[in-house]
């Protein structure tokens, strides 16, 4: 075949793919691009998959509805959330409102940069109450050198005792009467109590012991040292030595215990109040009792909740601001509580009568007033989340893998030291 | 001319591939490379520390010791398991094809749905694995506490094996029956046939099992993140995993970028290394 001939027919072969892929690639494109407009009335919000109540979803569809605002609600597990909260800090591309996974988080966020102080917001609305109208422990947990990060959504207390009234007869209070009830509970296929593979869930043992999970200032962890050894000891006797616990499973589900107590393998379990809603949807049939937290040396609880905050980057704060402010109301907060059984930051909320006449929010109100004190500075000093990993490695190596409790302790303080 | 044109008629067939790799590939690793130079804030330029960092890490170490044992075990077994039913499913039994639909099935699931099935049937308290055992007299166990990495192992083993035994059954059917029938003749017997005539044939899928699945096992993320989330303790955090905390809890992105480049060279050295074995067995 002549070249001339050759390169004739390629070249007209080239022409037609290249008009065939620009055809192509016009015809594959949206009939309709989204317009920079559009996109600017999107609100993002990222959300705990377990806290999209229908309380929340009202308001923000009303929201949505007076602000003419297409909304994007992101339900997530926590770790999730925050992986994908960390990855759009990175890119700048960030949503609207995010629900705060526990007090302290916001700080972290806001000393980086990446979340607003909402003081000035709070100032110029006085009407919302902020932060006249919460409880302290809620607000001062989210304050740094006298700005405040994020607003209180929820307030809890993790240290609640849950036991299966047909199983335990009475509540325990002390962790003598605690071991007591479980071994009487356990038989055949019950276990008188259930342990979570979640760390968090180990602070009301040792803040019933006045342990001390950081001093940031003197770089020291879970001290004083016995009793923290006390504590991580009497948890770790609880599955291996009276066998009246089975060893919780490593996941990043927290819910195990509450699966168990809801399926009556399990008579007791400590936990918070959201683990009430589970249980009285799931199970019906089981009498729920709710007690106070346990005495150990003190009776104590460790402060739960989340709480929201807005990205230094959003689009319009003060929007998110408003949202805030309707997702934080009383009368949002209420319907919550009636809804999911959640406890909640307000003053005013604690002071409603449908509240105070709830035997259950009697309990967890009981319970927040003896939560142990948090160290703000962990928060601030950006480790939190990198020592918070190290505890759980340490706690899952006791618990779960029968490690000594000392030494694990000892390596955790090192690490932990180390890592400041 | 006549080359230059067609130099150029490649160069635009090739552009858009070229295209695809520089962007999508090339940049981003060269990006990592730099982010891998800075501290954890991305300010200071710090050089090689972040790489150096990596060999005096005990928490790196683990992770990539374990996941060297996790690759290990999952090869041998995997392998071991996708030539059995390979071999087992090449013979002419009734229904065949449908046991090898069956078992490639696992294969075309999500990890996501694989690692929380799996959860939930291992779970010592409420899964049906324990509850069958105790349906025929067998204590419970827990399998996910006591032996979480060779649990691990199992699950990819269970999940892969249909795809490895397709490959092994597309390098068997390329064997020529003409070599069985000669071995019979010579009085050969099923195990003789075996490791005299389709282990030694096999070897090119063999090669390409073990390469592909030693990429795959050394970057395995997903299930540990599901099943187990990296515990008890820190027993399953693979390699992938460990990178993955110190980028996404412990917000560190340029040590995390250097720990992902550093774990680009040793899958680059061990797929050379295993191509190097390959070309002198072929030899």
């Amino acid at each position: 075949m002549p070249p001339v001939s050759h390169a004739v027919n390629r070249r007209s072969f080239l022409q037609l793919g290249l008009g065939v892929t620009v055809l192509g690639a016009v015809g594959c494109s949206p009939a309709k691009p989204a317009s920079k407009k559009e996109d600017s009335r999107t609100f993002t919000i990222y959300w705990n998959a377990g806290h999209g109540y229908k309380a929340y979803q009202q308001v923000i569809d009303q929201f949505g509805k007076d602000h003419d605002l297409q909304i994007n609600w992101q339900k997530f597990q926590w770790p999730d959330l925050t992986t994908k909260l960390t990855a759009d800090f990175r890119s700048g591309n960030v949503p609207d409102l995010v629900e705060e996974v526990s007090a302290g988080t916001g700080t972290q966020y806001g000393l980086a940069g990446n979340v607003l102080a909402l003081d000035d917001f709070a100032a110029a609305d006085k009407a919302f109450g902020f932060p006249g109208d919460y409880l302290d422990q809620a607000v001062v947990a989210r304050q740094y050198e006298g700005k405040t990060y994020s607003v209180p959504l929820h307030l809890t207390a993790n240290g609640l005792l849950f036991y299966n009234k047909a199983m335990i007869g009475t509540a325990p209070t002390t962790w003598d009467e605690f071991l007591d009830a479980a071994k009487s509970a356990t038989k055949d296929k019950v276990s008188g109590c259930s342990l979570n593979s979640d760390p968090s869930y180990a602070a009301p043992y040792y803040d019933q012991q006045k342990v001390d999970f950081s001093d940031v200032a003197a770089k020291q962890f879970m001290q004083p040292a016995d009793d923290a050894l006390k504590a991580m000891q009497f948890l770790q006797d609880l599955i291996y030595t009276h066998k009246v616990s089975p060893a919780p499973v490593a996941t990043t589900d927290y819910s195990g215990p509450q699966k168990l107590f809801s399926a009556k393998r399990a008579a007791m379990f400590v936990s918070g109040p959201w683990d009430i809603g589970p249980i009285r949807q799931g199970s019906p049939d089981i009498e729920l009792g709710l007690a106070e937290p346990l005495t150990g040396t003190v009776q104590s609880a460790a402060m739960a909740g989340s709480g929201l905050m807005i990205p230094s980057k959003a689009k319009d704060p003060k929007l998110s601001w408003e949202l805030i402010t309707r997702l934080g109301a009383v009368k949002t907060e209420l319907a919550a509580t009636k809804e999911a059984g959640m406890s909640m930051p307000r003053k005013s909320w604690a002071a409603d009568p449908s509240v105070a006449a709830d035997p259950n929010l009697a309990v967890i109100a009981k319970s927040l007033s003896v939560v142990a004190k948090q160290d703000i500075a962990l928060s601030a000093s950006g480790k939190a989340a990198q020592i918070q990993d190290l505890w759980k490695k340490a706690y899952q190596q006791m618990i779960i893998q029968h490690a000594p409790v000392g030494p694990t302790l000892d390596d955790f303080r090192k690490q932990a030291g180390a890592a400041l | 001319m006549i080359r230059r044109r067609q130099a150029m008629t490649a160069w635009l067939f090739l552009t858009p591939a070229v295209l695809f790799f520089v962007l999508l590939f090339f940049l981003p690793i060269g990006n990592q490379l730099l982010t891998g130079a800075y501290d954890s804030d991305g300010t200071s330029f710090v050089g090689l520390a972040n790489f150096s960092r990596a060999f005096g890490d005990p928490e790196v170490l683990h992770s990539f010791l374990i996941t060297l044992v996790y690759a290990a075990g999952t090869l041998v077994v995997g392998t071991a398991v996708g030539l059995g039913l390979a071999v087992i499913l090449n013979q002419s039994l009734r229904g065949r094809t449908l046991f090898r639909s069956v078992l490639l099935i696992p294969y075309l699931t999500s990890v996501s749905i694989i690692g929380l099935l799996w959860r939930n049937i291992l779970d010592p308290q409420v899964g049906i694995l324990n509850r069958l055992l105790e349906a025929i007299g067998l204590p419970g166990q827990t399998w996910l506490s006591t032996h979480p990495l060779a649990t691990i192992v199992g699950i990819t083993v269970w999940s892969s094996g249909g795809y490895t035994m397709v490959l092994f059954l597309a390098g068997l059917q390329g064997i020529p029956g003409l070599y069985y029938e000669a071995a019979r003749i010579d009085g050969a017997g099923p195990w003789r046939r075996f490791f005299a005539i389709t282990l030694p044939l096999l070897a090119p899928t063999t090669l390409f099992v073990s390469i592909i699945g030693l990429i795959s096992t050394l970057q395995q993320f997903a299930l540990p993140y599901i099943v187990t989330g990296g515990g008890p303790g820190n027993a399953t955090s693979l390699y992938a995993h460990r990178l993955f905390m110190v980028a996404f809890n412990d917000n560190d992105f340029g040590y995390a970028s250097a720990l992902s480049l550093l774990l680009l060279v040793v899958v680059l050295i061990l797929s050379l290394a295993q191509l190097r074995i390959g070309d002198r067995a072929d030899a």
